[in-house]
């Protein structure tokens, strides 16, 4: 089924573009929207690795040939933080130095003492970020309770510093232990190390990640502190170059967590930023169910390289707190322990090889295989028509006519059905013993089998059950994917918005600014001090104001949300849970809570107050949206493109009729099977 | 009838996803630290004849054991004439029925489709008490496995989805943390219940008969693949010996002897003329001795492979009844599972090293360095027990350093955040620190030791420790130094810094200091040798 609404802005006084740029892994894509007309311009161009603000600046270039109007904002989704810590080629890791208390400078370095592959004796530990000989102590210690039982030495950190500026490092983080309830030490040593060294980023464990956990807290400073230079010359070149151009507009980054935060805030905490671009979908997502009037929603992005789920659930996009950059996936899921970790709020993404360049394959025991490898852009698939080139995903979906010979780019990129067919006849049907159809609907059958795994871990593995979401699908390849995947979740509505391969940057245009605050409470309920908690809210809250009346949002654009991450006594993970007027409340909520996540409750164990959290949303002013007046049930005969033998599961190949979907209208009805294009 | 590979391929997949889910639900559920944050569980998915035919990739101790587990399960019922039933759980924590050690408590559940009985899905957890003499049921000193906790035989603790509660309440009641134990089995509980929704699913989509056939065809595969796999050994025997250290009279030695026979396309391992079995709770299991050995020839010959009783069919083991890999019952067990399965890795590693020089690891740090710390904490106002494990270095690869401070071989729990332990118990951490120096040298060295270090701040505790290679260090390969020993100290209050055994109980007073310093990993190649040799 195609949903098709106007898009989601309405006119606001002075006409000009709204741009939304997304950077990802192969193409960098921008959305214009222009507050005039209503309409939208659409660019697509390859990403530059080496330099992405240079792709920033050429979809800019090319907008500005297709119009000539003002540009009101920039809003920006990139991929820096992640390449950067999987050595892309073309970004350097600054060299910065660590100081940590006395006994501890292997924290970083031992992490959490798990290998991440379990059968393979020539596994690796990732390089820590810091080298042993750039990894400080100080003579230092705050006990558990927030004691200082050792306090700072000035000239032992004036030594240091001097030590450390013989090093030529860029950065210096600073991570002690218990810091987060005591932040004392860390701020001293900060303030002499500042004198000492004026000219270097420096940054505090407390001020990034106040949690317990010394390594994860450690690990977020240090990623913290390493991605400031990167990301603020980032910045700056991109304003730079736009000066040139004639654009001085406000540049607004997505973060991570869903929201959007302005340059002067990412340049301090750009750690937020990490997950920028996938996060950006699964918000639009979000946005996207509300104007349609749904509350549960998958959100299923496929493109040519990954495919990503995320959950929607009562409109709010789900979050994790934790995640490792750099680090490997199997199966959906990061591999603990095969990266860096980086403790922010992300929003909740299932991950797996999926997409139209996945590449199939014949395993030593005879079995199916696809992915984990792509053809990427080039070689790309078989039927491109390079050299080198292995059968795909879009291979086996143009032998069995679900893509049409122009299918791709809007007919951009021709496609050579023959070649596809040579490519999957050598290499899988004939080592595998099957006919050419069977072979392509195996490899169909298998990377949706991935697929669907991806969409469970982000519902029923979170207790939740897909046949009370509807899908929302996009990405180049995911509209023709999700039919089968809904299928087999016995999901009933699939929505696809228009302009499907662009949503990400389009869901941009569609994000409020968001910031969360955190502090560390770490006591049993019944020995809280009700007044204190108050205290820590409200100072929360006075900062999270300030952050936001700096970003130029007045008082009743900002809401406020409190919320307390609980436990039972002894347990090591928490629950994330509003923070109702009384404290009882809240409590009888985490109950319910904990019964729905785990199965069971224990009313008369003690409850522990881990931290308070502040979640603070800016409101971008959304515009009101027209509805399109219903049509006629039956489309209109321009719509029908052709009839093509198409093969499907059940009943073989079937002369299948073809629409364009930019003929369609509000209100058509089409019986399957059918192709859209 | 013959199924098509793609078939095959998307239910040998969708058996995985749901083992890993099963490990999930249980995790997210269980009610222990040891659970939770050390992910101390595994799960996996079996025929109706208990053959292996998935599993998530938890922890290689148990699941190696499980194939055999299982089949001893079965066998047990069929003995008893206990048949199988819909809705039944079986529980059994038997080390000499299920493997491993008795705190590794299994629950079995059948799954029917149709009235007919077409798998079982299985999970096995480390509950921190299970009773016996003394707290977290490992001792240094136990004589006999009554002493090591309850043994629980295969028993129905649900029968056609009724719980027994007497047996439940009777098992509870002999364990020290009754609440959390009862926590932590709802969880295995609800991860086995959820494994069988899932397979029923899978077989209402493809037909329980597709099913079957399908799971034959997974384990073929398997052991296909295996069967060329083990051909890169060369043809001929290989035999090794290593040992533990002070496991049966103090200062004596007990030493593992493997034979490798690489015959045609099948692989025997024969533990003959290992010593007998010993008078301390070190003796391995069979099971434990089997997921040993398939680990360590699994790593060398395919890691890639996906795991299932196909891969496991090519490679036959056999150990005399009554030895240190094979021990009669009731002789003691849980160190056998932490310690000795460690050195039996590095046995077989060892022997391969001859057959295939630069696919083998020198040894690592060799030992799972297991500290059990318990007492009374007045600020608390409380007992508590803590138990966590330390790694150390890896050994040198062929081109290739070891990892330093890290869990090797058949362990692969996290450790415990020093912030959290010290919210939770009376102590207060001085040094977790790599042991720089203590890498085997080589043309690639070993990987370094770790030091930790704590001082008690609550009056007195009661500290059992479980190390190994304090005395002979790992071994290097091909001229490749050892690494350096491990060693544990106690300091005393105001007093001098004193070395303790690598195995034993001993009390610590407020002030006291322990200080466990684990192994390094061995080097691999001769540094001195004036012609580099070529390892190609």
């Amino acid at each position: 089924m195609v949903n098709r609404t106007n898009l989601p802005f309405s006119g606001n006084m002075s006409f000009k573009l709204k741009i939304g740029i997304d950077t990802g892994g192969t193409f960098t894509d921008l959305v214009a929207f222009d507050e005039e007309t209503k309409k939208t311009i659409i660019i697509k161009l390859p990403s530059s690795p080496d330099d992405p603000s240079e792709a920033v600046i050429e979809v800019i270039k090319c907008l500005r040939k297709k119009s000539k109007k003002e540009l009101s904002l920039i809003v920006h989704a990139s991929t820096l933080g992640t390449n950067l810590f999987l050595g892309q080629i073309g970004l350097n890791i600054p060299k910065g130095a660590l100081v940590t208390t006395s006994g501890f400078r292997d924290v970083l370095e031992i992490g959490r003492q798990r290998r991440a592959e379990l059968y393979n004796p020539f596994f690796e530990r990732k390089k820590p970020l810091i080298e042993r000989n750039l990894r400080f102590t100080v003579n230092e210690r705050v006990n558990f309770k927030g004691k200082v039982l050792k306090s700072i030495d000035e000239k032992e950190v004036i030594d240091l510093g001097r030590k450390i500026r013989k090093e030529g490092v860029k950065t210096i983080a600073i991570s002690f232990l218990h810091s987060y309830v005591n932040s004392e030490n860390e701020v001293r040593v900060k303030d002499i190390l500042k004198k000492e060294l004026p000219d270097k980023v420096i940054v505090s464990s407390h001020e990034v990640d106040p949690e317990y956990r010394e390594y994860e807290r450690t690990s977020t400073t240090v990623i913290n502190s390493l991605l400031v230079p990167v990301v603020s010359r980032y910045l700056e070149m991109i304003k730079k170059r736009l000066k040139k151009l004639g654009v001085d507009v406000p540049i607004y980054m997505m973060q991570s967590n869903g929201g959007l935060a302005t340059v002067d805030e990412v340049s301090k905490i750009p750690v937020t930023t990490i997950e920028s671009g996938p996060a950006t979908g699964v918000t639009a997502s979000a946005y996207w169910a509300k104007m349609i009037g749904v509350e549960n929603i998958l959100s299923f992005d496929m493109g040519g390289t990954t495919a990503k789920a995320g959950a929607v659930i009562n409109g709010v996009p789900q979050m994790v707190s934790e995640y490792e950059v750099g680090g490997k996936v199997h199966s959906g899921r990061i591999v603990k322990g095969s990266g860096y970790s980086v403790r922010s709020p992300f929003i909740d993404l299932a991950e797996v090889s999926g997409g139209g360049g996945t590449i199939a394959w014949v395993d030593q025991g005879d079995f199916l295989r696809v992915g984990p490898l792509s053809a990427g852009a080039d070689p790309g698939p078989a039927c491109y028509g390079r050299w080198g080139a292995n059968p795909t995903v879009t291979d086996a979906n143009l032998i069995l006519g679900r893509l049409g010979k122009k299918g791709l780019s809007g007919g951009e990129i021709e496609l050579f059905k023959e070649l596809a067919e040579n490519s999957l006849k050598e290499k899988i049907a004939e080592p595998l013993g099957l006919s050419l159809v069977e072979a392509a609907n195996g490899i169909i059958e298998v990377v949706n089998n991935h697929m669907t795994r991806a969409l469970r871990l982000v519902s029923i593995e979170r207790g939740h059950d897909p046949r009370d979401f509807s899908m929302l699908a996009f990405g180049g390849a995911g509209p023709m994917h999700a039919p089968f995947l809904a299928d087999e979740l016995a999901i009933k509505k699939i929505f696809i918005p228009p302009s499907p391969g662009v949503f990400s940057a389009l869901g941009l245009l569609l994000s409020d600014f968001r910031h969360d605050l955190m502090r560390s409470v770490m006591k049993e309920a019944s020995k809280i001090n009700r007044s204190t908690l108050k205290e820590i809210f409200e100072k929360l809250e006075s900062e999270a104001f300030r952050i936001l009346k700096k970003e130029g949002f007045r008082s009743d654009r900002i809401i406020l949300e409190r919320k307390l991450s609980l436990r039972y006594l002894g347990q090591s993970y928490e629950l994330l849970v509003s923070a109702s007027k009384n404290l009882e409340g809240t409590f009888d909520l985490f109950h319910i809570r904990h019964q729905e996540t785990y199965g069971y409750a224990e009313r008369s164990e003690p409850v522990e107050v881990v931290n308070a959290h502040l979640v603070a949303i800016g409101q971008i002013k959304k515009p009101e949206l027209k509805k399109e007046v219903l049509r006629s049930t039956s489309p209109s005969s321009k719509a029908l493109i052709e009839k093509r033998s198409v093969y499907f599961d059940d009943t073989g190949w079937k002369k299948t009729p073809v629409f364009s979907r930019h003929f369609l209208y509000s209100g058509n009805q089409i019986n399957g099977p059918a192709i859209l294009e | 009838m013959k199924i098509d590979p793609v078939t095959v391929e998307v239910i040998r997949n969708a058996l995985n996803y749901t083992a890993e889910e099963m490990g999930i639900a249980l995790k997210n559920s269980a009610y222990s630290h040891n659970i939770k944050e050390r992910m101390d569980h595994s799960c996996a998915i079996f025929d109706p004849s208990g053959n292996l035919l998935a599993q998530a990739e938890h922890i290689p101790v148990h699941l190696g054991s499980l194939p055999w587990g299982a089949k001893n399960v079965l066998r047990y019922l069929e003995k008893n004439k206990e048949s199988w039933e819909k809705e039944d759980m079986v529980m059994v924590n038997d080390p000499y029925v299920i493997g491993t050690h008795l705190n590794d408590l299994s629950l079995i559940k059948p799954i029917f489709f149709d009235e007919r009985l077409i798998g079982f899905c299985i999970n096995k957890a480390h509950h921190v008490d299970v009773g016996g003499q003394s707290p977290g049921s490992i001792s240094t000193d136990a004589t006999s496995l009554f002493q090591e906790g309850v043994v629980i035989p295969p028993v129905k603790l649900i029968s056609r989805g009724k719980m027994n509660q007497n047996l439940l309440e009777d098992f509870i009641k002999k364990v020290r943390n009754p609440k959390t134990t009862k926590g932590d089995l709802r969880a295995q509980i609800a991860s086995n219940n959820l494994g069988v929704k899932r397979i029923i699913e899978l077989a209402n989509r493809k037909g329980d008969d597709i099913l079957s056939l399908a799971f034959t065809d997974i384990i073929s595969y398997g052991e296909k693949r295996m069967r060329e796999r083990l051909k890169i050994i060369p043809e001929g025997i290989y035999r090794a010996e290593d040992c533990l250290e002070d496991i049966g009279d103090s200062d004596s030695l007990t030493w593992i002897r493997v034979t490798l026979k690489r015959d045609e396309d099948l692989l025997s391992v024969s533990f003959k003329g290992t010593d007998p079995e010993v008078n301390s709770p070190f003796n391995a299991v069979f099971g434990v001795t089997l997921s040993s050995t398939y680990f360590a020839i699994k790593s060398i010959v395919d890691p890639e492979a996906p795991m299932n009783e196909g891969v496991l069919k090519p490679i036959k083991a056999f150990a005399p009844e009554g030895s240190l890999v094979n021990p009669k019952r009731p002789a003691p067990v849980s160190g056998g599972n932490l310690e000795t399965s460690q050195r039996i890795v590095d046995t077989v590693f060892k022997a391969l090293s001859q057959a295939l020089l630069n696919l083998v690891p020198a040894a690592s740090h060799g030992s799972m360095n297991n500290v059990i710390v318990g007492g009374f904490d007045p600020l608390r106002k409380r007992k508590w027990v803590f138990y966590e494990t330390i790694g150390g270095g890896s050994g040198a690869r062929h081109r290739k350093d070891g990892v330093d401070g890290i869990s090797c071989n058949m362990t692969n729990t996290m450790n415990t955040p020093i912030e959290a332990i010290e919210q939770y118990y009376p102590m207060l951490f001085l040094e977790y620190e790599l042991r720089t120096g203590t890498h085997g040298k080589g043309i690639w060295n070993g990987g370094c030791g770790i030091r930790r270090a704590w001082t008690l701040t609550g009056p007195s505790a009661e500290v059992t420790v479980l190390g190994e290679r304090h005395k002979i260090p790992p071994w290097g390969v091909a001229g490749g130094k050892p690494g350096e020993l491990g060693a544990y100290w106690v300091k005393k209050e105001g007093g001098k810094k004193e070395k303790i055994k690598s195995k034993t109980t001993l009390s610590l007073k407020k002030g006291d200091t322990l200080i466990i310093e684990t192994p390094g990993g061995g080097g691999f190649g001769d540094l001195k040798e004036s012609k580099k040799p070529n390892y190609d």
